[in-house]
């Protein structure tokens, strides 16, 4: 194995810089789209009507049981059939979104189910509506618990970016492949990639676990 | 005769076979003070629950000032309530828990005007001075800021007091308030009920196994047993010479532990 310097600080560290930008909008995107969606899907799934929560359960259920990658090529190939196209990048925040949501929906869920019986009766005893009681009561008090968890979904979805590859997104893989392959050097251009992941994913870590910090700090006391 | 402020018209509640309350009947005055007694798991605590709409019930009706309160008049029969008649009726009463379910991520003061921003629409202002006045009453006047883990277990069911208060309800519940109290804070609260009970005009449910504070401040004991009422009376006659036989074995297990 020879490793050329010169090589990597000319070409593959400027081609990657270039397109880290897409990697941070696909994973920024992508999990905002999930706590969202996420939440919206939780909120069908704890409906007290069956016939809503019980397709929200199989949905979630259907989401979670098939790999990411099936689901972006079923988006990517299918979504033109009935007329919808989008750019490779929107086809994979979607994907991506759809996916993560329905995990989020689950951290949701379990956050829900922690606040004691108690805090419910206390809001309707002091007739809140149920959305007051979702927004001032029962949603600050299964933050602290969720905000971990999310955050790790945060890294999680990161670290998925490289799968939109394979749908010719010009994010981090997909440019260290196409310059292994433009000068017959992958060691390079994938160590590189590896890197830029690992430090970013660094950051990221440490980002959470400072949201985390401060929304513990607001809410428990 | 004045219309009773409560009444409890054959209300039944079933927990899968197990009937909790088997067809009660109770009539409650404006501003009357009744004690439900009775021993553990007897279902005392689900007349209140069932009141405060956080149980359904199976039969029955309850009516709050002459006004069915499960149900509501469609027509010349009942329907079940719409969530609009339930928390219409619901704004009158107030209930205190025996965990106080206190917002843990609130202080006293944020405790205590929540609902009156949000579910009565005062003004912010207003509902802070409300609770200001609430919070110097039961004895909290310095510790509005404070949050619910800083305080006592007597200074936090104070704070739900006041938060029950806050709503202006007509009607109180209360759930065993001190049950979960060490010793040394029950005086504390059962200070504040004796003034609420003396000096306003609300009218109150109390459920409690603190047998001379019923004596002191009822105006009627109910001895509950069995999904029902078995006697009731005023305090002297019922927690003196009970009637009825379960009644005197619990009265005599009660009193003998004490």
């Amino acid at each position: 194995m020879n490793w050329d310097w010169q090589f990597t600080f000319e070409v593959v560290v400027p081609r990657l810089l270039a397109v880290v930008p897409v990697t941070i909008q696909a994973t920024v995107l992508s999990f905002l789209l999930a706590l969202v969606l996420g939440l919206a899907l939780m909120l069908l799934r704890i409906s007290p009507l069956r016939v809503i929560s019980i397709p929200a359960g199989e949905i979630i259920e259907f989401i979670r049981g098939t790999p990411l990658l099936v689901q972006l090529f079923f988006l990517f190939f299918l979504l033109p059939e009935i007329g919808i196209v989008l750019p490779p990048l929107t086809t994979g925040i979607v994907g991506l979104g759809i996916y993560n949501a329905a995990l989020c929906a689950e951290v949701y869920r379990a956050g829900i189910l922690n606040v004691p019986a108690g805090q419910w009766e206390a809001a309707k005893a002091l007739n809140l509506s149920a959305c007051r009681t979702y927004r001032d009561i029962i949603i600050p008090q299964s933050l602290p618990p969720i905000v971990p968890a999310l955050g790790n979904y945060f890294i999680g979805i990161f670290k998925e970016t490289p799968l939109l590859s394979f749908l010719a997104v010009a994010e981090l893989m997909h440019a260290s492949k196409l310059i292994g392959s433009e000068y017959y050097r992958f060691t390079e251009a994938v160590t590189v990639a590896g890197v830029f992941f690992l430090v970013m994913s660094l950051a990221a870590a440490a980002l959470v676990r400072f949201a985390e910090g401060r929304i513990r700090g607001r809410i428990l006391h | 005769m004045t219309q009773p402020k409560i009444k409890f018209d054959r209300v039944t509640k079933r927990y899968g076979p197990l009937t909790v309350l088997n067809q009660i009947c109770l009539d409650i005055d404006p501003g009357e003070l009744v004690t439900i007694i009775g021993p553990s798991g007897s279902g005392k605590t689900t007349v209140l629950r069932v009141l405060m709409t956080l149980e359904s019930i199976d039969d029955g009706v309850i009516y709050i000032d002459g006004e069915p309160f499960n149900k509501m008049r469609a027509g010349g029969a009942l329907a079940p309530a719409s969530n609009a008649h339930i928390r219409r009726l619901r704004a009158r009463i107030g209930m205190v828990f025996q965990n106080f379910n206190l917002f843990p991520h609130m202080s006293a003061l944020d405790n205590c005007i929540e609902a009156p921003i949000h579910s009565l629409g005062l003004a912010r202002g207003e509902a802070v001075n409300r609770a200001d006045e609430l919070l110097d009453m039961v004895g909290l006047a310095g510790l509005r800021s404070r949050y619910p883990s800083q305080l006592s277990g007597g200074q936090q069911q104070r704070v739900a007091i006041a938060r029950a208060l806050a709503m202006q309800p007509e009607i109180l519940l209360f759930d065993e308030p001190t049950s979960a109290l060490d010793p040394e804070m029950v005086g504390e609260v059962l200070q504040v009920i004796r003034d609420l009970a003396s000096a306003h005009s609300y009218t109150m449910l109390l459920v409690t196994h603190q047998m001379g504070f019923a004596r002191e401040v009822s105006d009627r004991v109910c001895f509950f047993d069995a999904g029902q009422f078995v006697e009731q009376g005023p305090p002297q006659e019922l927690l003196g010479s009970p009637k009825n036989e379960r009644a005197r074995q619990f009265l005599s297990k009660v009193l003998e532990a004490r």
